[in-house]
């Protein structure tokens, strides 16, 4: 299967300013289209390794990232994000339009794929274990996630765990991961060849870039995780590295709050995050130290169950 | 509330949860919440899933098997069924039917 | 007229094996456009041809299934609910489109999403009935006091309530048609109809399989918005398929009809759910409902008009005259709601006041 990197800058630029790039990204396939640069730059930085596929191809989304703002363009463009003829969020400053993009198909997912219980967390995965980082904005999961997967892990996700029911295997959805303000600067020290966007200020969220995924991970797309820990991240400045267990009832509920459709799963979400529950060993785990984060988690042992 | 008043578990409740430590994790069948119940909360549903009993019987049941204060007894049954009530589990049977359709 | 995808695939799911991955990707689109994933889902798997969709489109049906199973839970604790607040007032309750459709096991409400639960009570027990949801924690919405009078004096219904808890909707009917419109089906006939919703032990009830039939075709007709307009004209298919296999429903339909003054809907309902969804529907009826037709020039402008409005709301569905068929027929609905006085401040007070809260991305 060809890859966005086959394609030139020129390619690129025509498909995203025409009929629209359909790249997949492990279970999903996007069609996108945009007129507007940094959007084809980014897509140029940080999508080669992905599959391609043909403009007859099947999408699962169809978004667009499109200049908006009425008078406004001329001094102070916009961008607006298209689901298919919807636009489900205000407009944003037209440099924030990459971001824009991963954002938008963050909530796609989250707001659509229901035959997945999906945890806002990060997945990471060696030696066919799993680990789910579950955790609100701030906890500094993605830069952990980041890290962690220069240092032996796989990426399955930085935002989205894709809980099957069936089997309670972890689907990946591995796209670039998010950084926001500090740890951009500390991820460009700690991955020595780290592809890194050109970081955007003043979003919402402060400044942002986005990291280039593994080839490795994208590459191991199809394959699926046992999950075997659950671990809630938390970065305290000059913090003690520490690893505390979480009981079992209150690792339930904590996972189920993180998740963007444990109510629309009914029973099946409730069986499945109760057999993911039972088979992981759930932690706290405080950290200010990247390197001794690295190694607690190179330490961690498979679950007794 | 009468001692001889009558509860049953709602229709449709399979009851189905899990056990961990001390703690349970119940799925409720008809509303879709999920609940986070101590022993003595589960007890009485297991008791019900029997079939109906009255408060009477079922203080009797906590009595037997949790250390409570014989004095709050009457109070603590009480605020436990309605707290099982309001969670959609359990519903009283009204006095005025004795062969009880729904249950 | 060809037809969209989507509409050939609900006219006759036997498509399936023969759909392209494009056309698959256009269907799909054009169905999320309407919320009616969950129902093609539906009509595919009854079809047993499942097995024979492509992965790709498969997998997004496998993303819907678990909301439709979840939808029904839901819509059966709320009637269930709504049955208990009311039981005093209002026994059996009388419940009206998709809540009927789900409680009476009917194929129209397979995979059929909506929001509010909806119930016809007879007009003389309102006040008790809105008394005993407010005991249960109901409250009223729509604090606008002139919102209030809307609902109140000129339309059928009570302002929608929301449960305090739950955050789930009922609509109170007391007719099927407001104050205002030039036809008054008598709500006392629709009452004396209803059927029992076999397995509840008489405490559900909906109304006749005609009446239903008609009310689907009151609402889609006279009502002004379509945003879910592919969606009832479905449900309007699917319930003549079900009844049209019931003796004597086919002869009794046009009588029921012309007895509650529903003719003209009726003859709108018979003709674009032939035309759009392919209904099988006797010639004997559709000579029945002729009468009602409207003049040959009305007529060709509803086609025009319907035959758009009622398409997916999605670009490639639309053409040029879309758009201006959409407000024609918003404009019409409320004209046949209300009288001209009544209309034009209607629509003013609705357009001046507008809220626009969309959430942010990031």
């Amino acid at each position: 299967m060809l890859t966005v990197a086959s394609l030139t800058r020129a390619q690129l630029a025509a498909r995203l300013g025409g009929a629209g790039l359909l790249v997949q990204t492990g279970a999903f396939v996007s069609r996108i289209q945009s007129p507007i640069h940094s959007v084809a730059d980014g897509i140029a930085l940080l999508y080669g390794d992905y599959p391609l596929h043909g403009a007859d191809g099947f999408a699962d989304f169809h978004v667009g990232l499109r200049p908006s703002g009425g008078m406004r363009r001329w001094y102070r463009p916009q961008v607006s994000f298209d689901l298919d003829g919807q636009q489900p969020f205000e407009p944003l400053p037209q440099a924030h339009a990459f971001p824009m993009l991963e954002w938008g198909l963050n909530w796609c997912i989250s707001t659509r794929a229901h035959a997945w219980l999906m945890i806002h967390a990060a997945v990471v995965e060696r030696d066919g274990l799993a680990a789910i980082l579950p955790a609100p904005p701030g906890s500094g999961k993605s830069t952990l996630c980041a890290a962690l997967v220069h240092r032996g892990w796989r990426l399955l996700s930085d935002e989205l765990a894709l809980l099957r029911p069936e089997d309670g295997l972890l689907v990946p959805v591995p796209r670039p991961v998010s950084l926001k303000n500090r740890s951009i600067e500390v991820i460009r020290g700690f991955v020595a060849d780290a592809v890194l966007s050109q970081p955007v200020s003043n979003t919402t969220k402060g400044t942002v870039a986005h990291l280039k995924a593994p080839a490795d991970s994208v590459a191991r797309a199809h394959e699926t995780a046992r999950p075997a820990w659950i671990v809630f991240p938390k970065y305290e400045a000059g913090a003690a590295t520490s690893l505390t267990p979480i009981p079992r009832a209150r690792a339930f509920f904590r996972v189920a709050d993180n998740a963007f459709n444990y109510s629309h799963m009914g029973a099946r979400g409730f069986n499945a995050l109760a057999g993911t529950i039972e088979r992981c060993a759930s932690y706290d785990f405080r950290y200010s130290d990247l390197d001794e984060a690295m190694a607690l988690f190179a330490a961690l042992e498979r679950p007794r169950t | 509330m009468t001692a001889s008043e009558t509860w049953c578990l709602r229709p449709g409740q399979t009851l189905q949860y899990r056990h961990w430590d001390d703690e349970y994790v119940l799925y409720n069948d008809l509303s879709g919440d999920t609940h986070l119940l101590g022993d003595a909360a589960i007890e009485l549903l297991r008791v019900l899933k029997a079939g109906p009993a009255s408060r009477q019987a079922l203080a009797a049941v906590l009595e037997a098997q949790f250390d409570i204060d014989p004095l709050e007894l009457d109070q603590e049954t009480g605020e436990l069924l309605r707290h099982l009530q309001h969670l959609y589990f359990i519903e009283p049977v009204p006095d005025n039917r004795a062969d009880v359709p729904a249950c | 007229m060809k037809l969209p995808v989507l509409l050939r695939l609900l006219r006759d799911p036997g498509l399936v094996p023969k759909l392209s991955l494009p056309e698959w990707d256009l269907a799909l689109r054009q169905a999320t456009s309407v919320n009616l994933t969950p129902s093609l889902l539906a009509l595919i798997e009854a079809r047993g041809l499942l097995e024979q969709v492509p992965a790709q489109p498969r997998a997004q049906f496998e993303w819907v299934r678990a909301l439709a199973t979840r939808h029904r839970q839901a819509v059966r604790f709320e009637v269930d609910c709504i049955r208990a607040a009311l039981a005093p007032v209002a026994a059996p309750l009388l419940l009206l489109k998709g809540a009927a459709y789900a409680m009476a096991g009917l194929r129209a409400g397979e995979g059929r999403l909506f929001g509010d639960i909806d119930i016809l009570v007879p007009k003389a027990r309102l006040v008790e009935i809105e008394s005993a949801l407010m005991l249960h924690g109901w409250i009223t919405t729509k604090l606008d006091a002139y919102d209030q009078r809307y609902y109140r004096e000129w339309m059928h219904e009570l302002p929608p309530m929301q449960h305090m808890r739950r955050r789930s909707s009922i609509d109170v009917h007391h007719a099927i048609l407001p104050e205002t419109a030039p036809v008054r089906p008598d709500p006392d006939k629709l009452r004396a109809g209803a059927r029992p919703v076999s397995g509840s032990g008489g405490l559900l009830a909906t109304l006749s399989p005609c009446d239903m039939v008609l009310h689907s075709a009151v609402h889609l007709f006279f009502d002004g918005e379509f945003d879910k307009g592919l969606r009832d004209l479905l449900d309007l298919h699917r319930l003549l398929e079900e009844f049209g296999a019931e003796p004597g429903f086919w002869d009794a339909l046009p009588a029921r009809a012309r007895e509650l003054e529903l003719s003209r809907p009726l003859f709108y309902a018979l003709r674009y759910s032939r035309r759009l969804l392919g209904t099988t529907i006797p010639q004997a009826v559709l000579d029945a409902v002729a009468a009602a037709a409207p003049h040959p020039l009305v007529r060709a402008l509803m086609d025009a008009l319907f035959e758009r409005a009622l398409l997916p709301m999605h670009a490639s569905c639309d053409d040029a005259l879309t758009g201006p068929a959409r407000f024609v027929l918003y404009v019409r609905g409320n004209w046949l709601r209300m009288p001209p006085l009544m209309l034009a401040r209607h629509l003013f007070h609705k357009a001046f006041i507008s809220k626009k809260d969309a959430p942010q991305a990031a």
